[in-house]
C-alpha cells in the first residue's frame, strides 16, 4: 500500500481531477478490502488518466486483492513502461506473474527489487535448487519464525538432494554410495531385505565409508534383529570412534540383549563424546540402573530432567527416579516422582 | 481374538481330554448400526468341542454326547476355566463369552449340566480369560473373571480409511472384572465390589495366580491392553488392594503401557518367588517382573533375553515350563499380529507367526525350534502331558484355523509331576505351594490366555533320580516328603493335621 501511495502523490500534480479522484476512491476502496469496487475505480483512472503510471498499479493492486493474478499482469506491464523506475509496480508485477504461475518470468522482476522470499521461490518453482536454497536462508535470517519460507527451503533442500542423489546414480550406477541410497529408499518403504542387500553391496564395494554399519545396524534394530544390529553398530564406532551416534547405538543395542555393563561403557562413552544429550543420559541412567548402580541411574536422569521438563523422556526419567527412591525406601520423594510421571502421562508425553 | 482351550481330563481315566471355545457367527451386517446382537451357535461349526483321549493317544469328538453341543445363541465363544469347583472329583468348566458365560457341571458320567442360572456366574458383558482359585482358604474354589471393554455391536466402530484397523482399545471404555465367591453349595456370590476387584476398571485379557508376597492368600495378575496392568494383593480378609504401580508391575521400566494379553505367574530363575511375564503386542517387548521379594518387581525383560525374543511379535497364551526337564522353566508363547492387515501398515510385522520356544538357561532365555516352523495366527495355548510320558507337551488354538498340537518328544532328564489332592483345602490343591528340589510351583490350571492348563503339578529334576518334596497347602499344612523317586506321577493327598 506505501508503494502505491508513494507512486499516487508522484503523480499528484500531473493528472486530472477526475482521474485523482478516481485514484483516491480506489485507494480508499482497497483500504477496506473492498476489491471489486476498487477495480472499477482504478479502472476508470486508467481510462481518464491513460499516461499515468499510478493508476495502472492501482489497478494492477486491486485485481491482486480480488485474487486476479493473471488479470494484475497487464496493468502493471503497462505501469512499468510509462516508468520503469517504479520500484512497488516491478514488485507488485513478480508477485503476480509467480502467483500466476509464470515462475520464470517472475524471476528478473523480483531479482531487481531483491525481494529474496518471492524469488527462492521463483527460482524453487523452475528448478533453480542452488539460487532458491540461498536466497531462502536469506530471507528466513530475515523472518526466522515463517513456516511457509521454512517448507519452501525445506522443499528446495530436499529436490536438490533428489536430484544430486539422481546424479550419482547416473554417473556411478555401481558406486557404493549408489548401493547407499538405494539402500536408504528401501528401508524408508520398510523393504528390509532389498535395503540390507544394498547396504551390503555398498560395504562391500567400500568397507569404510563411514554412516553406511550405522544405517545397516537401524534397519536391523528396527526389526529387533539387535545381534546383527550390534555387530553393524560396532563396526561403526570402531571406524568412528569419536561418533557419539555410533556409541549411543551400540550401547543400546547391547542393552536391548541385556548386555548391560557392555552397554552402560559404551553409553558412557557416547555422553563423553556429546555430553548434554538427553536421550544418551536417559538410556545411561538405565543401563546403570540395571547394573545396580541407582546413584548413577539417578545422576543420569536427573540430567536429563535438566535438559527435558516435559518430554516423553522427561517423564521416563521420572518413573525411573521413583524407583530409584523407593528402592532406597524414600517413600516422600519416589511418590513426588511418581506424581510428575504421572502428570506428564495424563499430558499424553 | 479367541479361542480358549482346557486341557483337562474330564472322565478321570487318567489321560488329558481337549476342550476347545470356539466363537460363532456375528448375525450383523453392519456393526454400529441400529444392529440387533445375535450369535448362531446352533450349527455344529460354531459349537464349542470336547475331544475325549483314547488309550492309543487319538482323540474321540464327544461334545454332543458329553451334552455341551451348544453354547446358546447369545454368546460368542472366548475362554475356559477349568476345575473340580464343587469338590465332587471331577473337573468342571466355565466358558467365557461375550454375552452370557456357562458353567458346565461335571456330572461324573461323561455328561456336563449347564449350571450357571443356579450358580449365578453368568456375569455379562465381554468375559476374556477366567480362573478358579481359592482366594479366601475355605476350601471351595471362587471364580475371577476378567472382561475386555464396554463393547457391543451397536457401539462398534472401524478406525483407519485405507487400510482400515480395529480401532485401539483406548477409543472404549474400561470395564471391572467379576469375582465369584463360592458358597459351597453349588452357588456363587458376586463379591466384586466387597472384595475391591470392581472398584479398578481394566481392559483386561488374562489373568494369572500366586501368592507373590508368601503371605499364604493367593493374589491375582490382571493384564491390560493398552493401560497399566493390575496386580491385586490379597488382604487376606476378602479384600483386594491394587497395587501394581507400587509392586512395579503396571508398565515397563520405561514408564510405558503394555498391550497386556497373556501372563503367567511362576518362579522362572529358581530363587522361590513367582515371577510374572506378560505377553504384548509387537513393538513392545513381552514384559519380565521379576519379584525381588518385600512385594516388590523388577523389571527383567532385556537381562533375560525375552526382550530380543519379542521385539517384532505379538504374543498371547503363554507358560513357563520346563519342556527340557533341566529345572528350569522355558517359555512358550503362541504368536501372531492382532490385525491381519499388519503388513500393509507396518511391512516389518505380520499377522501369522510361528510360536515362540524360549530355553531357559540358568535364568537367560534363548529361542529354540518349536517343532512347527509355519507361520499361524496363534492365540489360546494350555499346556499339560498329554500322554502321560513325563514331558509337558502343548496345545496351542489357530484363530480361523485347525488347532496344533506340540507333542515333546522328551529326552534323558529325570521328572516328577504331582496330582494333588486338598481334603481341607480344595480338592484340587490350587493355592498350594509346591517345592522340589529348589524349584517352586503354585499349584493352578490358571493363566496363559483365555486357556486351562493341566491341574498335575510338573518339575524337571535334570539328573536327579529322586526329589525332596514340599507342599505348602491352602490351608496352611506343611507336607514333606524325601527320597520321592523320579519319572512318576504321585498322587499326594493333603494330610488332616501337619506332618
Amino acid at each position: 500500500m506505501s508503494a502505491l501511495w508513494f507512486v499516487v502523490l508522484l503523480a499528484w500534480q500531473t493528472a486530472s481531477n477526475e482521474a485523482l479522484d478516481r485514484l483516491k476512491a480506489g485507494g480508499d476502496a482497497l483500504k477496506q478490502s473492498k476489491a471489486a469496487e476498487a477495480v472499477a475505480e482504478f479502472r476508470k483512472a486508467t481510462e481518464a488518466a491513460p499516461e499515468l503510471p499510478a493508476a495502472f498499479v492501482g489497478l494492477g493492486q486491486a485485481l491482486m486483492q480480488s485474487g486476479d493474478y493473471r488479470g494484475a499482469v497487464a496493468p502493471l506491464q503497462r505501469a512499468l513502461e510509462l516508468n520503469p523506475d517504479l520500484p512497488g509496480a516491478r514488485q507488485l508485477l513478480g508477485f503476480a506473474l509467480l502467483a500466476a504461475g509464470y515462475a520464470n518470468e517472475a524471476i528478473p522482476h523480483l531479482e531487481k527489487v531483491r525481494a529474496l522470499d518471492a524469488l527462492g521461490v521463483a527460482q524453487l518453482k523452475t528448478g533453480k535448487l542452488t539460487e532458491a536454497i540461498a536466497n531462502l536462508q536469506a530471507a528466513l535470517a530475515q523472518r526466522p519464525g515463517d513456516v511457509d519460507l521454512m517448507y519452501y527451503l525445506g522443499r528446495a533442500s530436499g529436490l536438490l538432494s533428489r536430484q544430486t542423489f539422481e546424479q550419482l546414480r547416473t554417473t556411478g550406477p555401481e558406486s557404493a554410495r549408489a548401493h547407499q541410497i538405494l539402500g536408504e529408499t528401501y528401508a524408508v518403504l520398510h523393504n528390509t531385505a532389498g535395503a540390507e542387500q544394498e547396504y551390503k553391496e555398498a560395504l562391500r564395494l567400500r568397507p569404510a565409508t563411514p554412516g553406511l554399519h550405522l544405517e545397516l545396524g537401524e534397519l536391523y534394530a528396527a526389526e529387533s534383529q539387535w545381534e546383527k544390529a550390534e555387530k553393524e553398530f560396532r563396526a561403526e564406532a570402531n571406524l568412528q570412534p569419536g561418533d557419539a551416534e555410533a556409541a549411543f547405538r551400540l550401547g543400546n543395542a547391547l542393552l536391548q540383549q541385556g548386555k548391560v555393563p557392555d552397554a552402560r561403557r559404551e553409553l558412557e562413552r557416547a555422553s563423553g563424546l556429546a555430553p548434554g544429550m538427553a536421550d544418551v543420559l536417559y538410556a545411561l541412567g538405565k543401563a546403570a540402573s540395571l547394573d545396580g548402580d541407582p546413584a548413577a541411574a539417578e545422576k543420569a536422569w536427573l540430567a536429563v530432567l535438566d535438559i527435558e521438563k516435559d518430554g516423553p523422556l522427561a517423564g521416563q526419567a521420572h518413573f525411573g527416579l521413583a524407583g530409584v527412591y523407593r528402592q532406597r525406601g524414600n517413600a516422600a520423594k519416589a511418590d513426588a516422582e511418581m506424581k510428575e510421571f504421572q502428570r506428564l502421562q495424563k499430558a499424553g508425553r | 481374538m479367541g479361542g480358549g482351550i482346557a486341557l483337562l481330563d474330564y472322565n478321570n481315566d487318567g489321560l488329558l481330554d481337549v476342550f476347545l471355545v470356539n466363537g460363532g457367527l456375528v448375525n450383523s451386517e453392519h456393526p454400529g448400526a441400529q444392529a440387533k446382537e445375535s450369535f448362531d451357535r446352533a450349527n455344529p461349526r460354531y459349537w464349542n468341542r470336547l475331544f475325549r483321549q483314547n488309550q492309543d493317544g487319538s482323540f474321540t469328538d464327544v461334545t454332543k454326547a458329553a451334552g455341551l453341543a451348544s453354547a446358546g445363541d447369545a454368546n460368542y465363544g472366548m475362554g475356559v476355566a477349568a476345575a473340580d469347583y464343587d469338590n465332587d472329583g471331577f473337573t468342571d468348566l466355565y466358558v467365557t463369552s461375550y454375552g452370557r458365560n456357562i458353567l458346565y457341571h461335571n456330572n461324573g458320567n461323561g455328561t456336563f449340566t449347564d449350571v450357571t442360572a443356579k450358580a449365578g456366574v453368568a456375569a455379562g458383558g465381554w468375559s476374556v480369560s477366567a480362573g478358579f482359585f481359592d482366594f479366601d482358604n475355605d476350601g471351595k474354589l471362587d471364580l475371577l473373571v476378567t472382561r475386555y471393554l464396554e463393547w457391543d455391536l451397536m457401539h462398534s466402530k472401524s478406525c483407519g480409511l485405507s487400510p482400515k484397523i480395529y480401532c485401539s482399545p483406548s477409543e472404549f471404555p474400561a470395564v471391572s472384572s467379576v469375582l465369584y465367591r463360592n458358597r459351597g453349595d453349588g452357588t456363587f456370590e458376586d463379591v466384586s465390589a466387597a472384595s475391591g476387584i470392581a472398584a479398578k476398571k481394566g481392559k483386561a485379557l488374562g489373568v494369572a495366580f500366586a501368592d507373590y508376597d508368601d503371605d499364604g492368600f493367593a493374589d491375582i495378575f490382571v493384564a491390560n491392553d493398552g493401560m497399566e496392568q493390575f496386580l491385586f494383593h490379597n488382604n487376606g480378609n476378602g479384600t483386594f488392594t491394587e497395587r501394581a504401580l507400587e509392586a512395579g508391575v503396571a508398565f515397563t521400566d520405561d514408564g510405558k503401557r503394555i498391550s497386556g494379553m497373556g501372563v503367567d505367574f511362576r518362579d522362572y530363575d529358581n530363587d522361590g518367588r513367582p515371577d510374572i511375564v506378560v505377553t504384548d503386542l509387537a513393538r513392545q517387548s513381552y514384559a519380565v517382573y521379576h519379584n525381588e521379594g518385600h512385594g516388590a518387581f523388577s523389571y527383567r525383560s532385556l537381562q533375560t533375553g525375552i526382550a530380543a525374543l519379542s521385539g517384532v511379535s505379538s504374543g498371547w497364551g503363554m507358560r513357563l515350563e520346563d519342556f527340557d526337564n533341566d529345572g528350569w522353566k522355558d517359555l512358550f508363547v503362541a504368536q501372531g499380529h492382532v490385525m491381519d492387515n499388519v503388513e500393509q501398515i507396518d511391512a516389518g510385522l505380520h499377522y501369522l507367526e510361528p510360536p515362540l520356544l524360549a530355553m531357559n538357561r540358568g535364568g537367560r532365555f534363548e529361542r529354540t525350534e518349536s517343532g512347527w516352523p509355519e507361520p499361524a495366527a496363534g492365540r489360546g495355548a494350555a499346556f499339560g502331558d498329554l500322554n502321560n510320558d513325563g514331558w509337558t507337551d502343548i496345545v496351542m488354538t489357530v484363530l480361523g484355523g485347525k488347532p496344533l498340537v506340540f507333542r515333546n518328544r522328551g529326552g534323558a532328564a529325570h521328572w516328577l509331576t504331582l496330582a494333588l489332592r486338598g481334603t481341607r483345602s480344595n480338592r484340587d490343591g490350587f493355592g498350594a505351594r509346591v517345592k522340589v528340589n529348589g524349584q517352586s510351583q503354585y499349584a493352578t490350571s490358571a493363566g496363559s490366555y483365555l486357556s486351562a492348563s493341566d491341574k498335575r503339578v510338573h518339575f524337571g529334576l535334570r539328573a536327579a533320580t529322586s526329589a525332596s518334596v514340599e507342599i505348602i497347602w491352602p490351608s496352611g499344612v506343611v507336607q514333606k516328603m524325601d527320597d520321592v523317586p523320579a519319572d512318576r506321577f504321585l498322587t499326594v493327598v493333603e494330610p488332616e493335621r501337619p506332618r
